[in-house]
């Protein structure tokens, strides 16, 4: 579980990283990101996973064309405010609408793949049961954080979302266009919200509001990990994952939520950079 | 008496030394210009008299008192106050509330600080353009409102920060005449600039500082003749930057 | 007339019309509409003060709710103090927790502090849905508090009718707006608007943005936690749900955001014009069209944000003011207005 927490965060990281700006609609992507993988499993009757190929490239360009046309005009009138705070309110308000329109559209009910080769499944490690599809989440996890990273360091647009990030006035005077490496990143972002999506649809129940559980602890972990670090979001994730599994056998499983928010609490007054932060943008 | 004395300060910003052991002094009722080719360590300089960067070393005394690490508001309250390189205006609000947010810096009362605000937006020309938005100001007039609302703090010195860079000529004497105006009312002023003309004929001495270091003092005339300066601004100039 | 008594005149019309609706208005229905209406006005007059002022986002208002709530009702159940005592308490209380969001997050860019609003107010609903007793306190997890309708009287914060509920939330959202005025004209409101708008200038004149920016946040928060106790006597029903809820504080920022943040008529704007959309919509297509308000409030907040970045009370200030113009006939006054547009 902690592996989906983790590529939920890196999305969020990615945006963060690039546009210094939280994207508070994070879960409702990774909701219709679910929305998405579960009508396409249904129609084409296709294994769960191969509707990667499907949810991926909807993601993508839902994405892009979300920033392009929703959040793009609002940098553009506050050119010159590095974290514009406005786009922080545009996002929670796409959150709202995404949420309820998928409410009105499909209804409040839970939704399941039902006859899926993977539910259910476990295998035998040692003395412990790992379930099948968390197991390939934490794969997808681990694969999707190194392409990013090889995207960002190798690519041409990766080094210029990575310059757009440092500086975004600098990279725009090198002729880099601002706007489009925003859409791109924005994107990816929700590129890896699908991924998170398509492996968490086999064992998770879809509705409406799925997202903002997600949606929170991808903030926990993002600060948790350090605003920005592509390696601290899949760590941290897999911290928050560790402690909701192992806590529940000690105490109940509700007391482990509030134990997630004080331990992030702790990290905001202690170290708020993050566990691997870099101190200087803050 | 020197109302500012900096000894031996220091300040780095990881590997890299940007103040390298500077020391001056102004006495009260002077002005002092700093001086240096561009990443000379001026502003850097400025921000540690400030208190916005903690000096790495050395000791900075203002008024017989050590401030090394304290904070700006509280240095502004003793008399200590600046203007930005890039101008910060208050956008949204009008002049007139610019340099209000300044006068309350010595009174709790509103209406007292409104008097005060007029009184130093009438001192630097400026009471015409008191409900004017301060974002619609030209860049002269944001340089003035910056000094208006150091000003409104009632300082006991003034550091100002590149005041006249990207003035117009005719700005230019205005502004020269204005900070005389203002030293002839027994406010002490450390001063950066670019402009050598208006910075030769303010300043009753200069400090030029290059790589952090201070590699000449004394009067405009003085530096001016320096070799060592001449050197810095001509010939390392370009092989460095 | 001049426009200055037009002004007086206005605000006049709408004290009377207000203190005087509950005589010509008899339905309970929209009494109670009315109710929650000026309920969210006072909410985000009092977000106001620092996510307007201060140039923050708080987004966990609701935790300060809560705390009222649950600090007066408990008292009152469980100790037998007055709803009006208890309430001075939470409010208190709701200070204080203020400050401790406050204190490690101003220093920080404004997202840390919306995700710690959001964290800090989401652990406190967690907590008391998972705590049956806090020391002596009974909290009752997550099925919250019944209040039973006995001991009716101003003493025990308990009405029969809804009218007395109407003039109490009345009172209190002219005392909040009275006292946000004040505050905007004072050497607080000057520093909290600087702090926010250029934080190191703001330093630089002499203001501890952090320390102004906490008396800001303590203010509001033990305001909201008086309104906390309001509405669990109100509804004589209070559970973590209802009163600690995300969507709670996202509501009130959202209207206060739509409808201007920091003017101080741009929030009581805001729940003028969203809250008759939230209950109507919840009224008449409630069963139909589930989350249909939520999603104009979305939509609503998005294109606001994007044409009018400063809320709607921006443009309503303009139209007002010209209407003016054309009233007083002075044209020229009405000029210099122009020019700002």
């Amino acid at each position: 579980m902690g592996s989906i927490y983790g590529l939920t965060a890196l999305g969020l990281t990615i945006i963060f990283g690039v546009l210094k700006v939280i994207n508070f609609a994070h879960g409702s992507l990774l909701m219709v990101g679910m929305y998405v993988a579960y009508w396409a499993i249904v129609f084409t009757g296709l294994h769960p996973y191969i509707s990667l190929i499907i949810v991926v490239p909807v993601m993508y360009f839902f994405g892009f064309y979300l920033q392009d046309i929703v959040i793009k005009p609002i940098f553009k009138a506050e050119k010159d405010v590095r974290e514009p705070i406005t786009v922080i309110i545009v996002t929670t308000g796409v959150w709202y609408i995404l949420d309820n329109l998928t409410l009105l559209i499909f209804g409040p009910q839970y939704r399941g793949i039902q006859d899926n080769p993977l539910r259910g499944k476990m295998i035998e490690f040692g003395e412990m049961m790992i379930s099948v599809p968390k197991l390939w989440g934490f794969v997808a996890a681990v694969i999707t954080a190194a392409a990013v990273y090889w995207f960002f360091q190798k690519t041409r647009m990766g080094r210029a979302i990575r310059a757009t990030s440092l500086d975004r006035e600098a990279a725009s005077l090198m002729g880099i266009n601002q706007f489009k490496v925003y859409n791109v990143a924005f994107g990816i972002g929700t590129a890896t919200a699908g991924i998170a999506a398509v492996t968490l649809v086999p064992f998770y129940n879809i509705f409406p509001t799925v997202g903002v559980l997600f949606d929170i602890k991808g903030f926990i972990i993002v600060v948790l990990g350090g605003l920005g670090s592509i390696g601290g979001a899949i760590l941290g994730g897999i911290i928050i994952g560790l402690i909701e599994s192992i806590g529940p056998q000690f105490m109940t499983a509700t007391w482990t939520e509030a134990i997630v928010y004080g331990l992030f609490l702790l990290v905001l007054f202690v170290k708020p950079s993050g566990l691997f932060g870099v101190k200087y943008d803050w | 008496m020197n109302i500012l004395e900096i000894k031996n300060l220091v300040k780095d910003f990881g590997g890299l030394r940007a103040v390298d052991t500077l020391s001056l002094s102004i006495e009260k009722g002077q002005i002092l210009g700093l001086i240096g080719p561009n990443g000379a360590g001026k502003s850097t300089a400025f921000n540690c008299i400030a208190g916005v960067y903690p000096p790495t070393g050395g000791e900075i005394y203002f008024a017989g008192e050590k401030i090394n690490r304290r904070k700006p508001w509280d240095l502004c309250k003793k008399g200590l106050a600046r203007t930005f390189q890039i101008v910060k205006p208050f956008s949204s609000k009008s002049v007139l509330y610019n340099v209000m947010v300044g006068s309350f810096a010595t009174t709790d009362k509103t209406a007292v600080a409104e008097e005060k605000a007029l009184k130093v937006l009438k001192l630097l020309y400026f009471e015409d353009k008191k409900d004017e938005r301060a974002g619609n100001l030209t860049i002269g007039e944001r340089k003035r409102l910056e000094i208006a609302r150091a000003l409104a703090t009632e300082p006991k010195i003034l550091l100002l920060d590149e005041v006249m860079a990207g003035l117009r000529p005719a700005e230019v004497d205005e502004m020269v005449q204005i900070i005389q105006k203002l030293r002839d009312q027994g406010i002490t002023i450390f001063v950066i600039e670019h402009i050598m003309r208006a910075i030769m004929a303010l300043s009753d001495r200069i400090v030029v500082i290059h790589f952090g270091k201070k590699i000449a003092e004394g009067s405009p005339q003085e530096v001016a003749s320096d070799e060592n300066v001449i050197k810095a601004y001509l010939g390392d100039e370009y092989v460095v930057s | 007339m001049t426009r200055q008594n037009i002004n007086r005149f206005a605000l006049t019309l709408v004290g009377v019309v207000a203190f005087g609706l509950p005589l010509v208005l008899r339905s309970p229905t929209y009494l109670h509409i009315l109710i929650l209406l000026y309920l969210y006005a006072y909410f985000t007059t009092s977000w106001n003060l620092v996510g307007g002022f201060a140039g923050v986002l708080p987004l966990g208002h609701a935790a300060f709710v809560g705390i009222g709530a649950y600090t007066s009702t408990i008292l009152s159940l469980q100790y037998g103090v007055s709803p009006w005592l208890g309430m001075i308490v939470g409010g208190i209380l709701a200070a204080i927790a203020g400050v401790l969001i406050g204190l490690p997050t101003f220093k920080m860019r404004g997202a840390y502090f919306a995700l710690a609003t959001i964290a800090f107010s989401e652990g406190i609903r967690v907590m008391v849905e998972n705590i049956d007793y806090l020391g002596p306190f009974k909290l009752n997890g997550p099925s919250g508090f019944q209040i039973p309708p006995k001991n009716i009287g101003l003493v025990n914060y308990m009405f029969i009718g809804k009218e007395p509920y109407y003039y109490i939330v009345l009172v209190m959202l002219i005392g909040v707006l009275a006292f946000t005025y004040f505050i905007s004209r004072s050497k607080l409101g000057y520093y909290l608007n600087a702090g926010g708008e250029e934080p190191e200038a703001a330093m630089a004149l002499g203001i501890n943005v952090a320390r102004a920016k906490l008396i800001a946040m303590a203010m509001s928060s033990f305001l909201t936690a008086l309104a906390g106790t309001f509405y669990a006597q109100f509804t004589l029903y209070i559970h973590p749900k209802s009163v600690i809820s995300l969507d709670l504080s996202f509501e009130i920022a959202f209207i206060a955001l739509i409808g201007g943040r920091g003017s101080i008529a741009g929030p009581v704007l805001g729940a003028l014009l969203l809250r008759p959309v939230s209950d109507f919509s919840r009224i008449y297509f409630g069963a139909t069209l589930p989350g249909l308000h939520l999603i104009i409030f979305g939509t609503v907040l998005v294109l606001v944000m994007i044409y009018q970045p400063r809320g709607l009370q921006e443009p309503l200030t303009r139209a007002y003011n010209r209407l003016l113009d054309k009233i007083i006939g002075q044209t020229a006054q009405g000029k210099v207005r122009h020019e700002y547009s």
